[in-house]
């Protein structure tokens, strides 16, 4: 690994980002400077001071307290929108690309029905049926993003197949399920890589909005996409109480599509600066 | 018993026959050069064999193959011959290996699919084979990704991806289109001296006469999807039967003359 690091500024940087959100997620469960959701009149809109390091809101909840408590709801969002979307995506991506002609057809027409479908309404019937939650949206999100990644992996698994080596390794007796796990799977990592860190951006940014909308994760708990669409009335009155989940979600967001970039070179042996 | 009976195999995607009811028979241990010009079948002649044509292709007709009807096979029983009994070697080296593989793990893969070896008993057998093709410093070679190796190292893996398992039948489509005139010489004398050491039968696709008539004696020249001429590669040059052989033997006369430098062409 620390071989892969060396020049690989994509992934250091990245790296360094996802650890800073990880630090948070861990330092949430020991230690925040106030409880994130006291509330003290005295300290609305109070700003950066040794008592509040991020300033306060209208309520006068400390925000370092709320952004690090806040990282919980973000990185759970991103890890099970990733895990739902990969499976079903990828799964499904893969079955439809080494199905017969025959069966292809309506599979294809399935995959584009679910991408026509808004992610938003999916959110809201499943809020309407479970009660709106980080998991109702983000079951949403993942849904959505998963028809998004079938797509992109079937067109990508197409190409593989469709290659000399896979023709290859036909010849050499090899059954398709050897071929999906020595040959399409090794060739699709760079591309999964690259959809996973757009599955996290993605949702990161969609459960802001979801919740903005009451769909997702219900208050007081404190979600950063909360807090952002929280400050947007105060926007002129306190721009810090922007700028704060902001400089959050930018840094897992951009931590995430950085590492997925690195690794992608650390994966592809052509790419590779030094070898074997 | 012949190794291998064509007969009548017709090709066709759609109403467009692009194999059209060829026949021939292949001795076991003896060699058929298949010629003829670009798009005139060979290679789905090859790939019909070996039972990987396209599956919008429909194909009537024999192949038996050391008495197997071939025609009609499942996939799951064509594909423990494939690499097993036949092998292939393909005319673009570098994109018929996997680019994030392993070489040794590329040519462990028949003997790991076939013959139930351990990856750790095939890397072994792989790495007898890359001596036995000839390939330097074998211990490097099975450790490097195909984009370090030259385009006739990675042809030499080919060859010894598809004589893994000691096949009855080696086809050979094109093998060293792809390669300098130099390295195609050496290849074609390697795969000489290999299928004659394997006593193995050879099916070897062409365009060129010059390069056929290095690897067998027997020719079956083809045109628009038919064998239009049966010849040894002697009878051909002295008395071609069909006005393609001759464009066949006109053109090659020229290609020779270029290479010695007698200035074919003025
Ligand atoms: N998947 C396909 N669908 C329709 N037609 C095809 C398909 N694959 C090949 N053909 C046609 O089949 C014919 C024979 O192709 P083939 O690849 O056997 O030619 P070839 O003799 O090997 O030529 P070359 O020397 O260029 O390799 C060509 O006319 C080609 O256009
Ligand atoms: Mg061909």
């Amino acid at each position: 690994m620390k071989k892969a690091m060396k020049g690989n500024i994509s992934l250091i940087t990245g790296s360094v980002m996802v650890a800073i959100t990880f630090s948070l997620l861990i330092l949430s469960f020991i230690w925040t400077p106030h409880d994130p959701l006291e509330v003290t009149p005295d300290d609305s809109f109070a700003g950066i001071s040794s008592k509040h390091f991020l300033g306060a809101d209208k309520l006068g909840r400390d925000i370092l307290s709320q952004i690090i408590v806040g990282s919980r709801v973000t990185l759970l969002v991103a890890a099970l929108a990733v895990t739902i979307a990969m499976t079903l995506g990828v799964s499904a991506g893969i079955t439809i690309a080494v199905a017969s002609r025959k069966l292809q057809a309506p599979m294809v027409y399935a995959v584009n029905i679910a991408l026509a479908f808004p992610a938003a309404l999916l959110a809201i019937i499943l809020a309407a049926v479970y009660g709106a939650s980080t998991l109702t949206a983000v079951s949403a999100i993942g849904l959505a993003t998963a028809a998004a990644v079938a797509q992109v992996t079937r067109r990508t698994a197409y190409g593989i197949l469709a290659s000399d080596y896979v023709l290859a390794a036909h010849a050499c007796g090899a059954s398709t399920w050897r071929i999906i796990r020595k040959h399409v799977m090794p060739n699709l990592r760079a591309s999964l890589l690259i959809q996973a860190s757009a599955v996290v951006s993605v949702s990161v940014l969609a459960e802001s909005s979801l919740s903005y909308l009451g769909l997702g994760t219900p208050p007081p708990a404190p979600s950063w996409g909360r807090m952002l669409a929280g400050s947007q009335q105060y926007i002129f009155v306190n721009p810090l109480l922007a700028i704060w989940p902001g400089i959050a979600i930018v840094i897992v967001v951009l931590g995430f599509n950085l590492v997925g970039d690195g690794v992608r070179e650390v994966f592809d042996p052509t790419l590779r600066r030094s070898d074997s | 018993m012949s190794l291998l009976e064509v007969n009548n195999l017709t090709i066709a995607f759609g109403d467009k026959k692009v194999v059209d009811s060829i026949s021939f028979t292949l001795e076991k241990g003896s060699r058929i050069g298949l010629i003829g010009e670009s798009g005139s079948g060979k290679s789905m002649t090859s790939l019909a064999i070996m039972g990987l044509l396209p599956d919008t292709a429909t194909v009537s007709g024999s192949i038996t193959f050391e008495g197997q009807e071939l025609i009609g096979l499942s996939d799951r029983e064509h594909s423990h011959l494939r690499g097993n009994r036949m092998g292939m070697v393909f005319q673009e080296p570098l994109t018929a290996l996997n680019p994030l593989m392993r070489i040794g793990k590329q040519i462990a893969g028949p003997l790991m699919i076939h013959k139930g070896a351990s990856l750790k008993d095939a890397l072994g057998s792989a790495l007898e084979l890359c001596t036995k093709v000839g390939l330097p410093d074998p211990d490097r070679v099975l450790r490097a990704y195909p984009h370090q190796l030259s385009g006739g190292q990675r042809q030499r893996i080919g060859l010894a991806i598809a004589l893994a398992c000691e096949p009855a039948l080696l086809i050979a489509d094109e093998p060293t289109t792809a390669l300098d005139v130099t390295v195609q010489r050496e290849v074609l004398n390697l795969i000489n001296t290999l299928v004659d050491q394997e006593g193995s039968s050879l099916v070897f696709v062409t365009h060129d006469l010059p390069v056929v008539s290095i690897m067998t004696e027997n020719i079956a020249v083809m045109q628009l999807g038919q064998i239009v001429e049966n010849a040894t590669v002697a009878s051909l040059f002295q008395a071609p039967k069909h006005e393609y052989s001759q464009r066949l033997i006109n053109a090659a006369r020229v290609a020779e003359d270029a290479f010695s430098g007698t200035g074919g062409i003025k």
